[in-house]
């Protein structure tokens, strides 16, 4: 995991833009997760004679797993992956 | 008109929309007389996370996610939830990837509409025009769809008839619009919002109360319709329909000019991470939720689709049968309030593009009461033109409603992801892209033309991402002062 970078208010526009870039990548690499997931607690599961309150296993994996998967990415993405920033007023340089 | 309907059945709903007016009221007495563009588009970029997180939810949930949605669901079985959970990426992506650079540029060009940010990119007034006219059209086909299935379900429900419910909920979410603007939108669809959450969890309650429960429900569908417990539904959930949803309603959702104006609008980065986690709780609850609704349908409907009169009439059905006489309107109001969150998240989107982003380019210097007259009726008659088309509705809504969806995302997904993440992307690019993606995307739904029996949106965003490319390669590169803007060093 990334490491959590600290609170800063200083941070020139290019350091912003920069930070902004990185988080944007981490979404990025998130939906690649998130798609892996999908296809595994999916697909990847449909021949598993398992039940979980009458369901199948892949039924419950792919659709509450991958509800409670996204929930936790973002939570990861959000509150310690990235960082707040001052957005700056209106025209700033 | 022939209204059989019981005053009863309609008295939650004017409420409701009583109460929708009346914010609408209070947020245009409340806003500042100063920099009325920036407050009736945009709310004055004064938006908390909790209410970016229910504005971008509500405006993204539309009236098919609560009627077309679980009617599949009950047709299709759990491939269809599976399909739809997809939707959960929806909030995270477009507030991860576009919010805090759309939030920064916006405060640097002073920018109000996607399409501002558009025209500074790539320095061009006529991809501007060109975006404003794509989301006005768009956008336009996509309100009618709102309003065409939020007054089917309304008549359906209620007894009361189409025009009924058409001038009900459809009038009176134009004029609160018109006098609110975004603002009004925002907390107006926070409340959609939370009555869409509860709508669900009392529709299920009343459901599962009439099936006999839960067991009984699951051990009827275990034995009558085994094939709704395979992600392929024995041949009716085919691979196609599951790649192209991943792309019409998951990734490329980031594109959306509705999603994404949202990021110029928020107040600071805390309550953009607070939008991101709270969205996607709300997004899959309600995806989930619903449809495995419609599929516990099930208990109650025992025949198929057909014998209802087709899939959208499924949760119609269901209310009726289930819900207590006294809740019906109650239960109609959720469905209702995924329609007119997201026909008055469109329409201000829809007005800011004329107004912002064509008329007061060409004529800056207007006065600030003629703007707000200007503004707010631009809003109504965008509303009322939209109206008129429902009064007499167009057939097949719902493929309108995804033409729409899909014409949207190739129009902008390249232009915007690449724009302003690419220093390399010009004009010429994000022009043939625009322009040239969303034409071959209209020809081939008008020809019917597929490749490998895939929506046309993947030859539209293949195509628009060619041309973006072979554009940037062969046109010149963006002014350097542009750069200095997009790419501060």
């Amino acid at each position: 995991m990334a490491k959590i970078l600290p609170f800063k208010q200083d941070l020139t526009a290019a350091e912003k833009f920069s930070l902004v870039k990185r988080e944007a990548l981490y979404t990025g690499l998130a939906l690649a997760g998130l798609i892996i997931f999908w296809l595994i607690a999916g697909f990847g599961l449909a021949n598993v004679d398992v039940k979980i309150f009458h369901l199948p296993l892949w039924a419950v994996a792919g659709s509450i797993g991958v509800w409670f998967f996204a929930i936790f990415i973002s939570f990861i993405l959000s509150q310690k992956l990235f960082k707040d920033i001052d957005l700056g007023g209106e025209g700033d340089e | 008109m022939n209204e059989q309907g019981s005053f009863a059945a309609l008295l939650p709903l004017i409420i409701f929309m009583a109460v929708m007016v009346a914010v609408s009221i209070y947020v245009r007495h409340k806003q500042a007389e100063k920099n009325f563009v920036g407050n009736y588009f945009i709310g004055n970029r004064s938006l908390g996370g909790f209410v970016l997180a229910m504005t971008t939810v509500a405006t993204y949930s539309s009236v098919s996610s609560f009627v077309g949605g679980p009617g599949m669901a009950f047709q299709i079985g759990f491939g269809w939830i599976y399909m739809a959970v997809v939707q959960v990426t929806a909030i995270f992506l477009v507030l991860g990837i576009f919010g805090k650079r759309v939030a920064l540029l916006a405060r640097k060009l002073n920018a109000v509409t996607v399409v501002d940010i558009i025209r500074a990119r790539f320095e061009s007034n006529f991809l501007a025009a060109a975006a404003a006219f794509v989301i006005v059209l768009f956008f336009c086909g996509t309100m009618t769809a709102q309003f065409v299935g939020g007054a089917k379900l309304f008549s359906a429900v209620t007894g009361y008839s189409y025009e009924t419910g058409l001038i009900l909920f459809g009038l009176v979410v134009v004029i609160y619009t018109s006098i609110g603007g975004f603002r009004a939108v925002a907390i107006t669809d926070t409340f959609c919002a939370l009555i869409m959450m509860v709508g669900i969890v009392l529709l299920l309650h009343y459901v599962l109360a009439a099936g006999g429960g839960y067991e009984q429900i699951m051990t009827s569908i275990e034995a009558n319709h085994p094939e709704m417990l395979e992600p392929f539904s024995a041949g009716n959930m085919p691979w196609t329909i599951y790649f192209t949803q991943w792309l019409l309603v998951g990734i490329c959702t980031i594109a959306l000019p509705q999603s994404v104006v949202r990021g110029i609008s928020y107040k600071d980065t805390h309550g953009l991470h607070s939008a991101m986690l709270i969205g996607t709780v709300v997004v899959g609850f309600m995806n989930i939720g619903i449809n495995f609704t419609g599929i516990l349908a099930h208990g109650v409907l025992t025949g198929s689709p057909a014998d209802y009169g087709g899939v959208d009439n499924i949760i119609p059905t269901t209310i009726v049968t289930v819900m207590p006489k006294e809740l019906v309107g109650l239960a109609i109001i959720g469905p209702l309030a995924a329609s007119i969150s997201t026909i008055s998240g469109l329409l201000i989107v829809a007005s800011s593009a004329i107004i912002k982003d064509v008329y007061l380019h060409y004529k800056p210097n207007v006065e600030s009461s003629r703007l707000r007259i200007l503004s707010m009726a631009t809003t109504a008659i965008i509303g009322g033109i939209v109206f008129v088309i429902a009064l007499t509705p167009p057939s097949l809504i719902w493929l309108i409603n995804m033409f729409a969806f899909g014409g949207l995302e190739t129009a902008f997904f390249w232009t915007l992801l690449l724009g302003l993440f690419w220093k390399g992307a010009n004009k010429l690019g994000a022009l043939m892209s625009t322009i040239g993606g969303t034409i071959i995307y209209c020809a081939t739904q008008a020809a019917g033309f597929k490749i490998l029996n895939l929506h046309q949106i993947t030859i539209g965003i293949t195509i628009s991402l060619v041309l973006f490319l072979i554009g940037s390669y062969f046109g010149k590169a963006s002014e350097p002062k542009t750069l200095k803007i997009f790419f501060p060093q």
